[in-house]
């Protein structure tokens, strides 16, 4: 019988491993690829100041392919686009804003300090459901070894989105493709040279783009991200919109890549990895119960990703609600009391860090963003005025921007009424 | 003869198993933190953990290499075997990140290679049975486990597809040939054996030998031993002389220069306007008179054939 077993070596459980493996707890850490990472995918951009309180100077050791200095929300229409653009200097020195990694990379690296800490991380290894006892409580972890039962005073489920262990104990739905997109991303080649001319980047620094308007009217987004060399380009599109639209995620990309605007930045790329990955979008409301009697979920297996329009953030999410997890799990422990009751510390911990907060203030902006305007005419009237604002007309006199936003809404079918009602409701969320 | 009390060796080739190639330059990153076992070195530990129960026999697990190895030893030793790590001359010590590879730095020199790895094994016992993967798995030419055979004097069989052990230190293997047939051979101990990854069920560590794997310390064979050995690899290997790569350039072949204009060389070397018999349609018609035909036009065409008559049969 261990403390804590914890399941699944993404970002979520090596920190609720590294946490409680910090505080003296016998913690078992599964992981169903042969090494952690293996099996992720992701956007490629962490934002890891959640890590400064626990590993001190991280920067110094993280494997970083570039330092992003450069964050830019882009609006694209077929033959548009408009872009918010965010540069400072400031992003590219120490204790930096956020960085692009590779998941193999990044993953193993904080599974390393988890095991360096005193976790016992075994790789290849299926946790195939869980252990109750005659009360129904969660005892362990059934996995596909041999004689490979786990008895634990505590479960950390993290084992991702689509958490078999979360729908076993009852606190995530059989099946939920409402409240879910599906990521797909290419990684395409580029010399790092070319990356930084093309970009306007230095050697280590990096760009994140997120962007609206690009998936054919689907509800979603896209991203670049910019690595050491090769770019991570891709789309999120909500399931059941992918599926009415009849469209093959591929082909989103590729509209994507030869975007008038995107596709110089890309030329000559190659292609080097393609791959798909759900992300549970619901936010806050869709939230599952985060505990049960010895059992607690963490990360995208407890739905935390934030995916609010200009941001597309979970791996802090996960480490966060990780680390808080591993506390919660030392302290029950100690007190003796592992029911929902005694793991209750876990939620309230949440509720007091950015975790649970940024996704209490923004639970209206999944809903915001994948709205329909939002996704349709919007982009196209957003791009319409600025092309006419910096269209120079004279001899006739430069219209005003009301003028320009009605007509632009005039001709997108989008009534004044809604937009006014939209743009409050933007400043509501967003506030 | 009796293969107990001896010792059954598989020798592994821990490698990143997905390297980076670049498709232009063909340059290969290769990242050591990612070493693994090959699907031909894990059925390589397979089979040698069945010979070692089939003969009762002591089973380990060599890996030449840095700190990069370990984890794949650690495998093995969570499956039973005991293990050795053997330092190569040039193996890097710790554990790197992505680096660039050349090509014939990658699978290491195999003269070298062997050197270490029959006086690494050679140290630990006699050996009844060496169970190798057929190559390693970053552009290994599969000439370590006949290097090895020579080294150990022992019986070499290579690129066997399945093995079965019998007593008295007996090994069964089989070899694919064309056309879907086997070769069945027969060796006895000691002897040398490469397998390919051919549909053997591997069997996994229970889930406390797992654990346990994690905390196993591998030991390191005598680098006094092991760099005398490679040097004398090194030695041997200078035997053979391997030059740098040079593009192969037939030999100029003299042909006549074009006569005539333009047109007249497109007329000759497409044959157009050329008296020709012009195709006739035959047919449908029985098998007997097609064979007539065919026959008939094979001899106006020049071909010695026999009789309409003889086509029988
Ligand atoms: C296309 C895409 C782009 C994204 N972009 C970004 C981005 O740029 N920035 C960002 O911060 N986030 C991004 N995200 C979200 C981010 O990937 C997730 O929020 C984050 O990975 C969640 O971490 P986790 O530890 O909860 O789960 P995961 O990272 O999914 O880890 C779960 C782990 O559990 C293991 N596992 C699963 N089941 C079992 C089992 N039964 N037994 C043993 N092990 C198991 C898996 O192998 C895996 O290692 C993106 C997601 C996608 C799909």
């Amino acid at each position: 019988m261990v403390d804590a077993v914890v399941v699944g070596a993404g970002p979520a459980g090596s920190a609720a491993a590294l946490a409680l493996a910090r505080a003296g707890r016998s913690v078992i850490l599964l992981e169903r690829g042969p090494f952690p990472g293996s099996k992720n995918l992701y956007g490629g951009v962490v934002y890891a100041r959640v890590l400064d309180g626990v590993i001190p100077r991280w920067w110094e050791e993280v494997p970083v392919q570039r330092w992003v200095v450069r964050r830019s929300t882009m609006v694209l229409t077929e033959t548009q686009s408009l872009s918010v653009d965010m540069r400072t200097s400031s992003w590219g020195d120490a204790p930096y804003n956020g960085m692009t990694v590779y998941r193999a990379d990044f993953d193993q690296w904080l599974a390393g300090h988890a095991v360096a800490a005193g976790a016992n991380l075994v790789t290849s290894t299926v946790a195939t459901g869980l252990i109750w006892d005659g009360s129904g409580r969660v005892v362990g972890v059934k996995t596909d070894r041999p004689d490979g039962n786990i008895r634990a005073q505590v479960v950390i489920a993290c084992d991702g989105v689509n958490s078999f262990l979360a729908k076993e104990a009852g606190l995530l739905p059989q099946a939920d493709a409402a409240h879910h997109t599906l990521g797909v991303k290419e990684v395409l080649s580029l010399p790092a040279e070319t990356i930084d001319e093309r970009f306007g980047l230095g050697p280590d620094e990096g760009l994140d783009i997120e962007m609206v308007g690009v998936t054919r009217g689907i509800p979603g987004g896209g991203f670049l991200y910019t690595n050491r060399d090769t770019v991570s380009l891709g789309v999120v599109v909500s399931l059941k919109g992918l599926a009415d639209a009849k469209v093959r995620p591929e082909e989103l990309i590729a509209d994507l890549k030869a975007h008038p605007t995107i596709a110089p930045w890309l030329r000559g790329a190659t292609l080097k990895e393609y791959g798909a990955h759900l992300i549970p979008e619901g936010g806050y409301d869709t939230m599952p119960p985060l505990t049960a009697d010895g059992l607690m979920v963490a990360g995208d297996a407890a739905g935390m990703t934030l995916a609010a329009g200009i941001w597309l953030e979970g791996v802090n999410f996960a480490i966060g609600a990780g680390l808080a997890a591993g506390k919660a799990a030392t302290d029950a422990i100690a007190a003796g009391d592992t029911t929902t009751a005694g793991l209750a510390g876990y939620r309230r911990a949440l509720e007091s860090n950015f975790v649970l907060k940024d996704h209490q203030r923004l639970r209206r902006a999944p809903g915001l963003v994948l709205s329909q305007r939002m996704q349709g005419p919007y982009p196209k009237l957003m791009c319409d005025v600025a092309e006419r604002m910096f269209t120079v007309t004279n001899p006739e006199p430069k219209p005003g921007l009301v003028l320009l936003l009605r007509r632009a809404a005039k001709e997108q079918g989008v009534r004044w009424r809604d937009l006014v009602r939209d743009g409050i409701e933007t400043i509501r969320v967003f506030r | 003869m009796s293969a107990s009390a001896e010792v059954v060796v598989a020798c592994l080739a821990p490698a990143d198993q997905r390297p980076e190639v670049d498709p232009l330059s063909g340059e290969v990153v290769v990242n050591d933190a990612m070493a693994s076992l090959s699907a031909a070195d894990a059925a390589a530990l397979e089979y040698a953990l069945r010979a070692g129960e089939a003969w009762g026999a002591r089973v380990m697990a060599v890996a030449a290499g840095g700190a990069s190895v370990v984890p794949a030893l650690r495998e093995a030793a969570s499956l039973g075997a005991e293990v050795l790590r053997v330092p190569l001359p040039s193996a890097h010590d710790s554990l790197h990140g992505p680096r660039r590879c050349e090509g014939t730095e990658l699978a290491g020199d195999p003269g070298v290679v062997t050197a270490v790895l029959s006086s690494a094994i050679r140290a630990s016992g006699t050996p009844a049975l060496v169970v190798c993967g057929d190559r390693s798995s970053l552009s290994g030419a599969g000439a370590v486990p006949a290097m090895l055979a020579h080294h150990l004097g022992a019986a070499q069989a290579l690129g066997l597809v399945a093995m079965e052990f019998e007593s008295g230190g007996v090994v069964l293997g089989q070899r694919r040939l064309d056309g879907g047939w086997r070769e069945r051979i027969r060796l006895t101990a000691p002897a040398v054996c490469s397998v390919e990854a051919a549909g053997v069920r591997l069997r996994r560590a229970s889930l406390n030998a797992a654990l346990a794997a994690a905390s196993v310390q591998v030991p390191i064979a005598s680098s006094s031993a092991t760099a005398a050995a490679a040097a004398a690899g090194a030695a041997g290997a200078a035997r053979v002389h391997a030059g740098a790569p040079r593009f192969y350039r037939p030999r100029t072949k003299v042909i006549p220069p074009p006569a005539g204009g333009t047109h007249e060389r497109i007329l000759s070397l497409t044959g157009a306007l050329v008296q020709r018999e012009p195709p006739r349609v035959v047919g449908p018609v029985a098998p007997a008179e097609a064979a007539r035909e065919l026959l008939e036009f094979l001899r106006r065409a020049g071909v010695e054939v026999g009789q309409a008559g003889d086509a029988g049969g």
